[in-house]
Parts: C-alpha cells; sequence; structure tokens
C-alpha cells in the first residue's frame, strides 16, 4: 500500500515536472487515437452493411432452358464446391412469372396472354455474408459464366465493386492509421519519459545510493507510461464519439445515414482501443526506462 | 589466567583492494583493512590519498579492480545489481558533494532516504524534524537545499545519512564547512548513533576530530595505508602491515 502511494505521488510528480511535454504527449496520444479508431469506425460500419446487404449479393445465373434434375445436380455440385456459397436455388420459367406476377400486384393483368415460360429459368446463389466474399463476387460470377447453358450473371455489380474498393481503401488506411498509433504512442511517450528521466538524473542517481528498489525507480516511469496512454486513448475516443454525434446531427433526416446502420463502437471495443493504447505507451515507457536506467 | 572472548563482528572487511582507473590511475592499491561492528574508525590523508575512493568501493559505487570488499557479510563485488539496494539501506554516505537536490525542501532532501524504505509518513516527518533540531536547522525545514550556505548543505547531507538509522555511516569531509560549534554539534550526533551500535568510518581532513578520541585513526597516503595512529579495537582481525605502530594520542 505505501508502495503504491509512493509510486503514485512520484508519477504526479513527474507528471507535473514535465507537464508541457506531458500535455504535447496526450494531445499526440488523443490525435492518433482519433485518427485510428475513426477510420476503424468508419470500416466496422461498412462491415456491418456488407452483412445487411442481404438480397443485393444474391448473384442470379440465367439458363437458357430448365434444368434436368440430372444437370441441377450438377450445377448445384458446381457451384457449391465453393465455401464462400451460403446456398442456391433453382427458379424455374414457371415460378419466375408468378413472382413477376406478385411483384405487379394490381397490374398483374399486363400479363394476360403472354405464356407462362417467358422468363428464362435461373439458379439464384446467395454467397455468405462476409467481405471475404465480396471481393471474390466477380470471379466468382466470371466462373459462373463459364458454366454450360449459362446466358447470363447478374448481380449490382458497379455498386459492390465499389464498394469492394472502399472496404479496400479503409483497410490500407486503418493499417496506416494503425502504424501511426503504434509509432505516436510507443515513440512520444518514450521521448517525455526521456526527458523526464533526463531531467532527474541527479534525483534517480540518489534513489540508487540511499537504497531504492529497481522497482521503485522504474514503476512511477511505468505508471506515467501508461497513465499517458490510457489518458489519450480516453481523449481520442471522447473526441471521436463528439465527432460521432456531430455527424449523426448534421445529416440527420431521410438520408443515406438514417438508411444505414451507422453505429458507435460497443464497450469491448473502446476498451480494447484504450487497453492497447495503454500498453503501448507502457512498453515505451518501460523500453526507455531499461535503455537509461540500464535497469 | 587470559579470558577468551569472541571476536566481535566484523562489519567491514577489505582484503588487499586495488583500485585502478582508467587508463592507469591507481587510486587505491593493496589495502587491506577491518572495522569491527560499532567501531569508529578515522581515515586521513591528503587531497587525492583514496580516503573517498576506499568509501565510494565500501558502497559500492565503485568496483574494486583487485581484492575482496565485504561488508555486513555481503561480498560487495559479487553482489547482483539487482540487490544493491540490500548493501546501500545498510550504509548511510554523506558525500563530500552534499548530492542535495536543489530545487526540494530540506526535509524532502532527508526523507528521501526513509521514503524509498517505505517508513510511514509520520516517522518520516518526526525524524526529519528532530535531526534539522539537533543539527540546528528546524527553520530550513521548508527551505529550498539551493537556498542554504554550504555549511547547511553538508548539514542537510548528514542528516539524511543517518536519517534511516543505518548500520553503517560513511562521511567523507563532514564537517569541512562547518565552524567549531557546529562541528561538534555533529560529532556529538555521530556518537549518539555509535553508542546505538553504527559503524562509523569518517574521512577527513579535520584533526580536531580525532586528535582528542580513542577511535582507530588510519593515514592513507598515495592509495596505500601509511600507518593507524592509534591502536585497533580489541579482537579486531589483525589488519594491515603496521598496523599497530602507533600509540593511541590519548594512551
Amino acid at each position: 500500500m505505501r508502495f503504491l502511494t509512493v509510486v503514485l505521488q512520484h508519477t504526479c510528480r513527474n507528471m507535473l515536472f514535465t507537464w508541457k511535454s506531458q500535455i504535447m504527449t496526450l494531445f499526440t496520444v488523443s490525435l492518433s487515437v482519433l485518427i485510428f479508431s475513426f477510420f476503424y469506425l468508419i470500416y466496422s460500419n461498412a462491415l456491418h452493411v456488407s452483412q445487411e446487404l442481404g438480397d443485393d449479393l444474391r448473384l442470379i445465373v440465367y439458363l437458357d432452358e430448365n434444368p434436368a434434375p440430372a444437370m441441377q445436380e450438377q450445377y448445384q455440385m458446381k457451384i457449391l464446391k465453393f465455401d464462400q456459397v451460403e446456398r442456391i436455388e433453382f427458379i424455374s420459367s414457371q415460378q419466375a412469372f408468378k413472382r413477376f406476377e406478385q411483384q405487379l400486384g394490381d397490374n398483374s393483368d399486363v400479363l394476360t396472354g403472354v405464356p407462362a415460360d417467358f422468363l428464362p429459368p435461373s439458379i439464384e446463389v446467395y454467397p455468405v455474408r462476409s467481405l471475404d466474399s465480396l471481393s471474390r463476387i466477380k470471379r466468382f460470377s466470371d466462373y459462373l459464366q463459364t458454366l454450360p447453358g449459362v446466358i447470363k450473371v447478374q448481380y449490382g455489380k458497379e455498386w459492390i465493386e465499389r464498394f469492394f474498393s472502399f472496404i479496400q481503401l479503409m483497410r490500407v488506411v486503418i493499417i496506416l492509421s494503425g502504424s501511426l498509433l503504434i509509432m505516436t504512442t510507443t515513440f512520444m511517450v518514450a521521448h517525455t519519459i526521456r526527458l523526464t528521466l533526463l531531467s532527474r538524473q541527479q534525483e534517480l542517481e540518489l534513489l540508487r545510493l540511499v537504497g531504492a528498489t529497481n522497482n521503485y525507480i522504474r514503476m512511477p516511469f511505468l505508471l506515467e507510461g501508461a497513465l499517458q496512454g490510457f489518458l489519450g486513448a480516453c481523449g481520442g475516443i471522447a473526441a471521436l464519439l463528439l465527432l460521432f454525434n456531430w455527424i449523426k446531427l448534421q445529416f440527420a433526416g431521410p438520408t443515406t445515414l438514417t438508411l444505414l446502420p451507422f453505429t458507435f463502437f460497443p464497450w469491448p471495443i473502446i476498451l480494447s482501443i484504450i487497453g492497447i493504447s495503454t500498453l503501448l505507451c507502457a512498453a515505451g515507457s518501460f523500453s526507455t526506462t531499461r535503455r537509461i536506467l540500464h535497469l | 589466567m587470559s579470558q577468551e572472548t569472541a571476536p566481535p563482528d566484523i562489519m567491514i572487511d577489505l582484503v588487499k583492494v586495488t583500485k585502478v582507473y582508467p587508463p592507469e590511475v591507481q587510486a587505491i592499491s593493496d589495502i587491506s583493512l577491518t572495522v569491527a561492528k560499532g567501531e569508529i574508525v578515522f581515515l586521513t590523508g591528503m587531497s587525492g590519498a583514496g580516503k573517498t575512493t576506499l568509501l565510494r568501493l565500501i558502497s559500492r559505487i565503485e568496483k574494486p579492480t583487485k581484492g575482496m570488499v565485504e561488508v555486513a557479510g555481503i561480498d560487495v563485488a559479487k553482489l547482483p545489481q539487482g540487490n544493491i539496494h540490500q548493501l546501500r539501506r545498510k550504509i548511510g554516505m554523506a558525500y563530500q558533494d552534499f548530492k542535495l537536490l536543489p530545487d526540494r525542501t530540506v526535509a524532502d532532501n532527508i526523507a528521501i532516504a526513509m521514503e524509498v524504505v517505505y517508513r510511514p509518513r509520520s516517522f518520516i516527518e518526526k525524524r526529519t524534524r528532530a535531526l534539522l533540531g539537533q543539527l540546528d536547522l528546524v527553520k530550513k525545514y521548508a527551505s529550498p537545499a539551493a537556498e542554504l550556505s554550504r555549511g547547511e548543505q553538508q548539514r542537510v547531507a548528514i542528516a539524511r545519512a543517518v536519517a534511516n538509522f543505518p548500520e553503517i555511516v560513511l562521511a567523507d569531509e563532514p564537517t569541512g564547512n562547518l565552524d567549531a560549534e557546529t562541528t561538534e554539534k555533529v560529532m556529538n550526533l555521530f556518537h549518539q548513533l555509535n553508542r546505538q551500535g553504527t559503524t562509523l568510518l569518517i574521512a577527513t581532513h579535520d584533526q580536531s576530530l580525532y586528535q582528542q578520541t580513542s577511535s582507530r585513526v588510519i593515514e592513507l597516503r598515495f592509495g596505500r595505508i601509511r600507518s593507524p595512529l592509534s591502536d585497533p579495537p580489541e579482537d579486531t582481525r589483525e589488519e594491515t602491515a603496521a598496523s599497530s605502530l602507533y600509540p593511541s594520542p590519548e594512551a
């Protein structure tokens, strides 16, 4: 208990002693966390959207004629060998006609006289609702096109490709901002701790001479690093929450945002970001303390 | 009929210790010295004779180039880096350059020695005030160390060295900046500690400190023990060559 009190006292003293660089570090860590979590928020919402796409992700494979049961089996075998396919459904010309009739509703009388087999039979392929399947959908559609009896493969091509490109871009941005987060947290914190260590070299030497343990000397610096990471991450997340609410408020109304499920991070993700930032900063502090104090 | 007594505990034991600073400055040569528990030993000698180096070797600020330094049963050269605190907690050292933190108060400077061993706040404050009272520094309790005179700084360094009731006190020129009256106060403090069992090793130029005592005086010259000016205490181990040549001043 006394150890903790002493460590806390030393940590507070250290932080007050170098308050200017402490503020700079906190600001930098907050900004890095804000940048990283901002893109991560967009990415995670985009993932959400891809899961909500539902039927839009369905591929419709139009066939030239109703496949015989043996042919259906062959199609099924060839399509289901892809692990990204959730299920397939055969739609005969008659079933397609009925669907169309239902869609027309009161106007279905326009179909009077039209033969029930005027629409081509098709296979509806439902891929697994994940980004992976999304990324492969083009190649998969190219493959389906090569199957015998296939006239055309249809899906929301342009939309899905754009969406996929966006997701790819997000991934790159997240990796970059994640690297930025790691670099700033570790390097900035290491730099601040180094400043603190150098400014207190005389005291640290004295502590050793009067019998302080390595932990007694080291712990305040580790705690300082961890605190910078914790407070910086909390600041970054708080800023993101403000930004999120502002965006929601600004774009409230009958716009895309109301249609799409745009949500903030759940608690486990928030705690993970704060935890990782805290750990990174503590690691930065640990390496500097080790290097400068030779502990 | 001679009565055999058990030899007193040895607190400091140096065996053929040599310290060479790079490139080839021989600070201490082949010194052997034994200090018993509860003994007061004065180290004298000209500047550069090796007094400070000897104290630094005992407190493991330096490692010997050759020989063995044993303090309270601990071979200090073999002590791992992570365990040096165990040795340092047994020793209170008053440095020649004081090693005070100029931006911290007098009380903080003294308290630091007690804080590292997690003494309770109340104890630290009581002990600090008591020491400042003994050394005539009560009014300086909250003054920054930088604002003190050299004599006052010296007394703060001494107070810090003895604050934790160490088993050994190593004092490097503890009265170099003090007047006669304050010197007496410092020596009274040392003797008070000694009566409680503390071993003292005092490096000094000030002859007045040891002229009127029966304590052992060892003179260093060019890194070697020249000769002690008084007899070693009874039953201490054999010391270096010619260790009993000089009689005690009081003899």
